[in-house]
């Protein structure tokens, strides 16, 4: 999986890179140096790693950073990341559809319900909780505007 | 001199200016803990509130809510892997690694200490050097200043992964991270670059919801993937302690902790470079500490050295940034150049005057770095132990709390849903970055870096063509930067050389 999402990254970054790099010709020289600058070295160093990915070694790279949880079968791996993904995917299309505020306590409490298999009793007051930690701080206090859901916007609700 | 000193500390303890400092700490310590909601943002929103207090109240109140700010900001950086600022970020590699092995405790220990001695090396190099730094920051032109981003990021990029491979993902992803950093309107010549003929990335890609999604959308995938709590199986009694152990930890690494601070208030001096990249240099310098490639293999999984060096760094940049601000008039960070407007609107002219006339102010705003740090740190340690014990917490009820402080955290970079949007964007990004064991350090810092970096860039080659390439201090920069790519490398190949005599 890991060569898999180094060749997708390299591949990705190579692709933006010449784009970054052909539109930069079009543009007078102090707005297309930095781009230019960055943009040529780091399309060569993707086609590397791309080479590297395609025909060199396929052990993963040791960083200095934090490693994926690796104790779970692959396919339970994918289908919780695919959920994971889902949720939040989710999530930003009620703030969409119904905005922060609306969508803040549903969301919570269909997670906790539907994902967390919590009972009704704690899955109510901790969206309360939750629901009044974000009205209380972002919409009393701090005054954040929150625009309306194209729901509310549609259905004349403003 | 003398007499300035302590008049500035009696000036603080006033019970009016005393009082004043307290309210900003409060307000700093939860702004710090909520991620998105920036220090700089939070001074801008407070600067109205100082026209009715004397300079002294108005600093101690302004200071000590910014000084402590990058202190709690840790907090949710290691709790949560979310930095609460984008000054925390590279606490998160190893502080939230040691949180998930059980170690919270013991990693908010070692980050408030280090914070704290960080703040008294930064303050105290703000009393020190005002008379003394001229020289240095006139040294420093656009060229020098380009190449210190350069060994920055050539610092981290080299560091963070090992042998070639991994200093070519490095270079890559700091590479990467520099060119989304030219996104939107160019500085110089006004062409939109970049902007999918969309009005929203004219401004560019904003900073707090890239960090946001670079960082936590992995670490809340990976959350749900194991389907615990943030520190798995670990019993629960080993939670609440461990706190004192950070302390130990501190002072057992004292001299990396002294030298990241010092690395902090350097950055901190240096006009536009700030506190996000002064904690990716520390973190790269606490890497170098590691004496062996085995040792090095620690960082990012949990190596308390990985949180020291940043959590001093972080917090000793305040009273380096102020040294150029007080001294010179000349901001050294977005948040200095707000507390400029504060000295305008108290009446006083930042030059000279700062040290003749009202330097007993002057060191006011020493000693409000020095006790609102303090007041901070001992306040932590009373709940920190229950604090470490929220990564005990059933993940599922985590999530959502964690997953609404996330989206809003980046909606209100610009209150647009673009911010969002970006958050996601890079979460995905950042995921596949760790999918593909590719660092995200030097990707964070080419973003952080790539504005200051094209600026100084612009103005060296429209200045000095390509003389500035031969400036004494950019040849030894240079130099810096070729021995910083190149060591990691020998110390390998050394390594792999004894490992054969061995056998």
């Amino acid at each position: 999986m890991h060569s898999k999402a180094s060749l997708g990254l390299g591949v990705g970054i190579m692709i933006l890179s010449a784009w970054g790099v052909i539109s930069a010709l079009a543009w007078p020289w102090k707005a297309a140096l930095f781009p230019l600058v960055i943009g040529i070295p780091i399309f060569c160093l993707a086609a590397t790693e791309v080479l590297w990915v395609l025909f060199g070694s396929t052990v993963r790279g040791e960083t200095m950073d934090f490693q994926l949880s690796t104790h779970l079968p692959e396919q339970v791996t994918l289908r919780r990341t695919a959920l994971a993904v889902g949720w939040m995917l989710g999530f930003f299309g009620a703030i969409v559809l119904v905005s922060f505020p609306v969508a803040v306590p549903l969301f919570v409490f269909l997670y906790l319900k539907l994902q967390g298999r919590e009972g009704w009793g704690l899955s109510l007051i901790f969206t309360v909780a939750v629901w009044a930690l974000f009205y209380g701080l972002f919409d009393r206090l701090l005054h954040l505007p929150f625009p309306d859901g194209w729901i509310q916007t549609w259905a004349g609700l403003t | 001199m003398i007499d300035a000193l302590f008049e500035g500390l009696l000036l603080v303890l006033q019970w009016k200016a005393f009082a004043f400092m307290l309210l900003g700490i409060g307000l700093g310590f939860w702004v710090g803990l909520l991620p998105g909601l920036g220090g700089a943002t939070t001074l801008a929103l407070m600067l109205p509130f100082i026209y009715a207090m004397q300079p002294v109240e108005a600093f101690a109140f302004l200071l000590g809510m910014h000084s402590v700010v990058a202190t709690t900001g840790d907090i949710t950086s290691v709790l949560f892997g979310v930095p609460g600022e984008a000054t925390a970020a590279a606490t998160i590699l190893d502080g939230h690694a040691m949180a998930k092995k059980g170690e919270a405790g013991r990693a908010l220990g070692a980050a408030l200490t280090s914070s704290l001695i960080g703040a008294l090396v930064g303050a105290f190099a703000l009393a020190l050097a005002i008379p003394v730094v001229r020289p240095l920051v006139l040294t420093f032109g656009s060229p020098e200043l380009f190449m210190v981003a350069i060994v920055g990021l050539a610092f981290i990029a080299s560091l963070s992964a090992h042998g070639a491979r991994g200093m070519l993902r490095g270079f890559l992803a700091g590479g990467l991270g520099l060119f989304f950093a030219t996104v939107g309107q160019d500085p110089q010549a006004g062409i939109a670059r970049y902007t999918l003929g969309t009005l929203y990335l004219w401004g560019g890609l904003e900073l707090v919801p890239m960090l946001i999604g670079i960082f936590a959308i992995p670490e809340i995938i990976d959350l749900v993937v194991r389907g615990t709590s943030i520190a798995g199986d670990v019993p629960p009694g080993r939670l609440n302690k461990g706190a004192l152990e950070g302390v130990k930890d501190t002072f057992r690494h004292f001299w990396l902790t002294i030298r990241c601070s010092l690395i902090g208030t350097f950055i901190g001096i240096m006009p536009g470079l700030g506190g996000s990249v002064a904690q990716w240099m520390a973190y790269g310098h606490a890497t170098q500490s590691a004496r062996n490639a085995e040792e090095r293999k620690q960082f990012g999984a949990g190596d308390v050295r990985g949180v020291l060096g940043p959590g001093a760094a972080n917090n000793s940049k305040e009273g380096g940034a102020l040294i150029p601000t007080v001294a010179f008039g000349v901001p050294g960070s977005s948040a200095m150049a707000i507390l400029l407007g504060g000295f305008f609107l108290m009446g006083l002219v930042p030059g000279p005057d700062m040290l003749t006339k009202h330097l007993a102010v002057t060191f006011s705003m020493v000693w409000t770095i020095v006790l609102a740090n303090v007041i901070t740190v001992v306040a932590c340690f009373l709940f920190l132990n229950q604090l470490a014990r929220l990564t005990a917490v059933r993940g599922h009820l985590l999530i959502p709390v964690i997953l609404v402080l996330v989206f809003i955290g980046s909606y209100t970079a610009n209150n647009h849903y673009g911010d969002v949007l970006v958050m996601l964007l890079f979460g995905g990004i950042g995921y596949l970055m760790v999918v593909g064991g590719w660092p995200r350090a030097p990707f964070v810092l080419g973003l952080v870096l790539g504005k200051i970096a094209e600026n100084y860039l612009y103005i060296s080659v429209a200045r000095y063509e390509a003389a500035w390439l031969y400036r004494p201090v950019v040849l030894v920069l240079l130099g810096l930067a070729l021995v910083v790519i190149c060591y990691p490398l020998i110390q390998a190949r050394r390594a792999g050389a004894k490992k054969d005599a061995h056998a």
